[in-house]
């Protein structure tokens, strides 16, 4: 096995007790120092997949690796590499300080305690002057989750996990949780895991986009998601979207026709005039945002079509070409073919 | 009417002048109940702790006993362990009877079930993020346990205050188990029972006056701690 993928996932299985199950991923690979952000709608199995990869929670079939060893039965020693941050923190009842290094002192870490403790306030923005001496509940939301981070970062992690990590903070903490996540990553090599609806911020920093959706990985990168109602009309399938544009699909056999995906690079941004072969989806739509993806240097924009929104992968020097902006009228064309059933 | 003013101004002078008897009536008492709420803490806080963390067939049973005997009628303890350290008993070998070990037997079989209940209500109230949160600042078995009863602690002194107001105030089984023995084993309510009969209003009110001042300040603390948990 390649020493740089840190965690490898095969055939894996969860459930909670004996309802249906809410993960199940044929493969996924996590390598060491990499970025990797977790999308899809909520109750896809974000957060489930999050805290199995923590160690938190026991899956119930297939197998994961972590660092190429099976973790079975030490769970409690990788914990003290892998660390986990909530979508609504929590924090000990004792000061800013005590939260924070309470971490380092199970770790009898203590030699320079003092001083991990104010950098990891410092790097989330927080002044330790000002706020180590603190009790807890004289915290707001944003101050809770940057302290909780904190607490994590002064751990120096090998694997950051964050599961929506500022779904409920305000934007100021919410630049700052994601600025110090980045740094730890940068700093210290740490692979980090988040899940996130944050698209643009996503893209941007991220080495490797897993999308969720009903707990099956429908594909890296930025996906876009076709929810139904799908309708079958004259022998393929149809989406009618709000403005009365269709999206058409093909009908494949055993397939659910509930919901599809599109990946973004089989989406191409026309110009009104380019012709294309009949039956090819054609839609028309405002750009909304456009991200820098680093990992493929590419630039993903984003399209608003009658009800949903549908994201085009496109080189940045074809941008340039084209010439297209933010409100800039467009038009999306992909094919039936590339619309998969999931 | 008389009767009471005048014991009233006698008991202030008694407390004041904090004569002998009524001294040792009051160590007594503290000893008594250092050494029952001793027990009841050394073995409710882990039981309570267990009962309101673990999951465990019998659980809920344990839970509806522990509860029900939160009103335990003091005489009928006093009664039961009265048949176990009666000379006749089970553990008449032990001499227990009228000393302070056989009271405290029957003071820790009434503040048990309190520190019991409470501090498994305390454990089961607790944030359910909180297991989470320890486990991936990497702790766990005992530190887990430790930290999770620690974040508990206004709820569990709360227990505790609770369950020793309930057993520096009981009379029954102090009276039956102690046999209200001068300078030996007669404690602040089983003196008042006593001097109340006899008619001598003084010592009884000065030790309800020492009495409520411990429950007052019991109270005080109790209120307090209650802000504080409001507070978490």
């Amino acid at each position: 096995m390649d020493p740089r993928i840190i965690y490898e996932i095969k055939n894996l299985t969860h459930s909670y007790g004996k309802g249906p199950q809410t993960i199940n991923i044929d493969y996924l690979r996590i390598c060491e120092g990499s970025v990797t952000g977790i999308v899809g709608p909520n109750g896809s199995g974000k957060s489930t997949l999050l805290r199995v990869l923590a160690f938190l929670e026991p899956y119930t079939g297939g197998s994961l690796f972590f660092g190429g060893l099976d973790p079975s039965g030490k769970e409690v020693d990788i914990r003290k590499n892998v660390t986990y941050l909530l979508q609504n923190s929590y924090l000990l009842k004792r000061s800013v300080f005590e939260n924070i290094a309470y971490g380092l002192r199970l770790r009898n870490e203590t030699a320079d305690l003092e001083e991990r403790v104010h950098d990891s306030l410092e790097r989330v923005g927080l002044s330790p002057s000002k706020f180590a001496q603190r009790p807890w509940y004289r915290l707001s939301g944003g101050e809770v989750q940057r302290v909780a981070l904190a607490a994590r970062l002064a751990l120096h992690p090998k694997v950051l996990i964050l599961d929506e990590p500022t779904a409920n903070v305000d934007e100021s903490s919410a630049l700052l949780v994601k600025e110090a996540a980045v740094s730890a990553w940068k700093e210290w090599g740490t692979t980090v895991i988040v899940a996130t609806h944050d698209l643009p911020w996503l893209t941007e920093v991220s080495t490797d986009i897993i999308s969720l959706f009903r707990g099956k990985m429908v594909g890296h990168g930025t996906e876009n998601l076709i929810h139904g109602p799908w309708i079958e009309e004259n022998g393929s399938v149809v989406r009618t979207l709000t403005d009365g544009q269709k999206i058409h699909a093909l009908i494949k056999e055993e397939a659910e026709l509930h919901a599809a995906v599109v990946n973004p690079s089989d989406i191409e941004l026309i110009t009104d005039s380019e012709a294309t072969s009949s039956g090819t989806n054609r839609l028309r739509g405002t750009v909304t945002s456009m991200a820098l993806e680093r990992a493929t240097g590419s630039a993903l924009i984003s399209v608003q079509t009658g009800d949903i929104i549908l994201k085009s992968r496109m080189p940045v020097e074809k941008i340039k070409e084209v010439r297209i902006s933010p409100a800039s009228e467009v038009t999306l064309s992909f094919s039936p073919e590339d619309v998969r059933w999931i | 009417m008389d009767f009471i003013i005048q014991g009233f101004f006698q008991s202030i002078s008694l407390i004041v002048s904090m004569d002998e008897e009524t001294l040792n009536i009051v160590l007594t008492t503290l000893r008594l109940t250092g050494l029952s709420i001793l027990f009841i803490l050394g073995l409710g806080l882990p039981l309570g702790f267990a009962l309101g963390y673990f999951n465990f067939p019998g659980k809920h049973l344990l839970r509806t006993i522990a509860d029900t005997l939160l009103s335990l009628p003091t005489v009928v303890v006093g009664l039961l362990v009265y048949a176990f350290i009666s000379r006749r008993g089970p553990l008449g070998d032990f001499q227990l009877l009228f000393t302070i070990r056989g009271m405290a037997i029957g003071q820790i079989i009434l503040g048990l079930p309190i520190v019991i209940s409470y501090t498994a209500t305390a454990i089961e109230g607790l944030d359910n993020r909180l297991k989470l949160t320890l486990q991936t600042l990497g702790a766990s078995g005992a530190k887990l346990a430790v930290t999770s009863l620690w974040e508990g602690r206004f709820q569990i002194l709360v227990a505790a205050l609770t369950s020793y107001g309930r057993i520096i105030g009981e009379v029954g089984s102090a009276m039956m188990l102690g046999g209200n023995i001068k300078w030996h084993t007669r404690t602040i309510t089983t003196a008042i029972t006593l001097e109340t009969g006899k008619g001598d209003f003084a010592l009884g009110i000065a030790l309800g006056i020492i009495l409520l001042s411990i429950s007052f300040a019991l109270n005080i603390s109790l209120s307090f701690l209650r802000r504080r948990v409001g507070n978490s």
